[in-house]
């Protein structure tokens, strides 16, 4: 038997990196730098635009420097002119969203756990489903009246088709395992929905509600400019009618901020319900 | 190595910042208003005599609008071929009926011109029109118009597009509650229906009519809505009034329960053609062409009421791809290429009862230049 001595200069080191050597430090200063990044990019980008204005490589006149929009923000806001269109559409938004998420939690629950409902009505959905739903709104119209009705509608219209998707493939993928299990304890259809398909379908569920808070959104301000008369989606396309550009885009950041802070309201109202699922840490932290 | 990527990092957003702080805009710098098309020389144009001008301080709903002979005033063909894009709203539009006659029937190229209609609505086509890549904008004085102007915009209105015809009942159509008549109606607090939005020049036949009837601008709740859910609305109770257009006023005329209110005001045109800086500095030659060629066009196929000619409005049905049966429907306009005076100071201030504008009004010296269309007629001021 020959004993071959490894090559001295072949041998790989993997020395231990800040990593393994100091975790906590180390996952510290990885957070801070996520920060950073997370918090540098816009501030740069907008660093940019505002130069890019002020130089004159674009046109202040149809964009607006940040300047020019926050302080015209800022005396809107501070005249009381923003909020009652902030209100209007964040009325429209909560409404709609929570009819919108309990009609398709209802309906997504009853098609996953009963199949025959599923045959019935996943064809005519699945139909409705890819129906632009802003194409939906002259109907709305029509069975609403003008007031606020139709842009409620459409918003609920929107978020129950996210929630009703989630929630029906989450109640189908609940494994066997713990419906059997249900079953064996004895548990009534009340404890199999309250201990079983619950809390094994809700994270999924509220992955769906969160996409569908961005959509909800959205479609409102898509709808706002074509029967409203209040809304951020209404000032938006009333001050580019008007050519009041920096109005505008007063209205673009209201809604852009609107939609973070909505989405991610529902994302720590879904970490609150939900302390068993994976933690989702939300955005630039890993 | 780390800390000197993070140092140059925040050097460059700090140069970054000191720079945006201490620039200016050239865009800025050239905005301002320029002088208008200067001293040219005027000559008397043959076919347009005493009749092809009129003082634009006659208000009057029977004035006779400025009229030449036909196919007056004659080509004048540019010494070199020079390409037009004009925006508009839209191209099935009666008013816009002698921009596509003159181009079917060769007058723009007869002056040098080749034209382009494009389709663009107005807010889009400012930019553009401020810019120079479209030369002209067959719109309206719009508050969006003004507030590019204030912004620094120069674009001017250059000439006019029509008036109504008298018997026209295009205009504020109000649902009589019971026991109301068309002279008691109380407009304050009621709802209005209209396809154009806030700041729009039917601010300013609107302002007349709800003056008339104990309301205001700012008095009343405005519901945009599309062409084909105005009347809708108006008839199901959506809405208790309307602004509706040609043809569709039709429908409701002569219907008990139902008031006309009033229109644009006859004599008084409130649209037309708009100019940039191309053809208001740049290029004044073609911007007189482009405007004789559709004076020319009005005095040759509109001059009067041109609905009698059924081949001719067979002709325009065709060419605006609308049915005959609808243009007949109602009466012809009064293609009229003169503005009057003050008209955009009127305009300004239903804008600015509407919301739609902040500030001073502009002067007419800062939005009309006449002096082009002037020039095509020969009128020496």
């Amino acid at each position: 038997m020959t004993t071959i001595a490894p090559d001295r200069e072949s041998v790989l080191v993997r020395r231990p990196g800040p990593e393994e050597l100091h975790p906590a430090r180390a996952h510290r200063r990885r957070r801070a730098m996520e920060l950073c990044l997370a918090a540098a990019v816009p501030v740069v980008l907008v660093l940019v635009w505002q130069l890019a204005a002020a130089r004159g490589w674009i046109d202040d006149r149809v964009y607006p420097a940040p300047s020019t929009i926050i302080a015209d923000g800022w005396d809107r806001a501070a005249a009381g002119e923003l909020w009652p269109d902030v209100w209007a559409t964040l009325e429209r938004v909560l409404a709609g969203y929570a009819i919108g998420t309990a009609a398709g939690y209802a309906l997504g629950l009853l098609m996953g756990s009963l199949p025959l409902v599923r045959a019935a009505l996943e064809p005519l959905l699945d139909a409705l489903y890819v129906v632009p739903k802003l194409a939906l709104l002259p109907i709305f119209l029509n069975m609403f009246g003008l007031r606020e009705g139709p842009q409620i509608a459409l918003v609920a219209a929107t978020v129950f088709f996210f929630v009703w998707i989630s929630t029906m493939s989450a109640v189908i993928a609940v494994p066997s395992g713990h419906r059997d299990a249900g079953r064996v304890f004895g548990a009534s259809s009340w404890q199999m929905f309250r201990h079983v398909l619950l809390p094994a379908s809700l994270p999924s569920v509220l992955v769906g509600a969160r996409i569908a808070a961005g959509v909800a959104v959205l479609v409102i301000v898509a709808s706002e400019q074509i029967a409203a008369s209040n809304g951020l989606g209404h000032l938006i396309f009333d001050s580019r009618a008007l050519f009041q550009n920096d109005v505008m885009f007063v209205g673009i950041v209201c809604v852009a901020v609107l939609g973070v802070l909505f989405s991610e309201l529902v994302r720590i109202l879904g970490r609150l319900l939900t302390p068993w699922a994976p933690r989702d840490r939300g955005r630039g932290q890993s | 190595m780390r800390r000197r990527t993070y140092g140059t990092a925040v050097a460059a957003v700090a140069a970054l910042l000191a720079t945006a702080a201490c620039s200016s805009s050239p865009y800025s710098d050239d905005a301002g208003a320029r002088e208008g098309s200067g001293a040219r020389t005027i000559r008397p144009v043959d076919g347009c005599g005493k009749s092809s001008w009129t003082d634009p301080a006659d208000l009057s709903a029977d004035r006779v609008p400025a009229r030449c002979e036909q196919l007056a005033p004659a080509a004048q063909r540019l010494p070199e071929n020079r390409k037009l894009t004009i925006a508009t709203g839209t191209l099935s539009a009666e008013y816009v009926a002698p921009l596509e006659v003159a181009l079917d029937k060769g007058e723009f190229k007869a002056e040098g011109l080749d034209v382009t209609l494009k389709v663009l609505p107005t807010p889009d086509a400012l930019p553009l029109l401020a810019k120079g890549d479209i030369d002209a904008l067959w719109a309206a004085p719009e508050a969006a118009v003004m507030n590019g102007v204030k912004g620094g915009f120069d674009i001017k209105w250059v000439a006019g597009n029509f008036s109504p015809d008298p018997k026209s009942k295009s205009g504020l159509w109000v649902r009589l509650t019971r026991g109301e008549t068309a002279s008691q109606v109380k407009m304050a607090g009621r709802t209005l229906g209209t396809m154009i939005g806030k700041g729009s020049v039917i601010a300013y036949p609107m302002q007349k009519a709800l003056a008339r009837h104990g309301g205001g601008l700012d008095e009343i709740q405005y519901r945009q809505l599309g062409s084909a859910d105005v009347l809708t609305a108006l008839r199901n109770g959506g809405v208790d009034s309307a602004w509706l257009l040609d043809p569709i006023w039709r429908e409701v005329d002569g219907r008990t329960g139902y008031a006309f209110l009033g229109g644009q005001p006859p004599g008084e045109p409130l649209g037309g053609m708009l100019y940039g800086r191309t053809l208001l500095h740049d290029d004044v030659d073609a911007g007189v062409a482009l405007l004789r060629a559709y004076i020319r066009t009005v005095n040759t196929y509109f001059s009067s009421d041109y609905k009698q000619d059924a081949a001719f409005v067979t002709y325009l049905a065709g060419l605006l791809k609308i049915d005959a049966k609808i243009l007949k429907s109602t009466p012809s306009l009064r293609m009229d290429w003169e503005i009057r005076k003050n008209t955009t100071a009127r305009l300004q201030s239903a804008y600015r009862a509407q919301g739609a504008e902040q500030g001073d009004p502009l002067p007419e010296s800062r939005t009309v230049d006449r002096s082009l269309y002037e020039e095509a007629v020969g009128h020496i001021p």
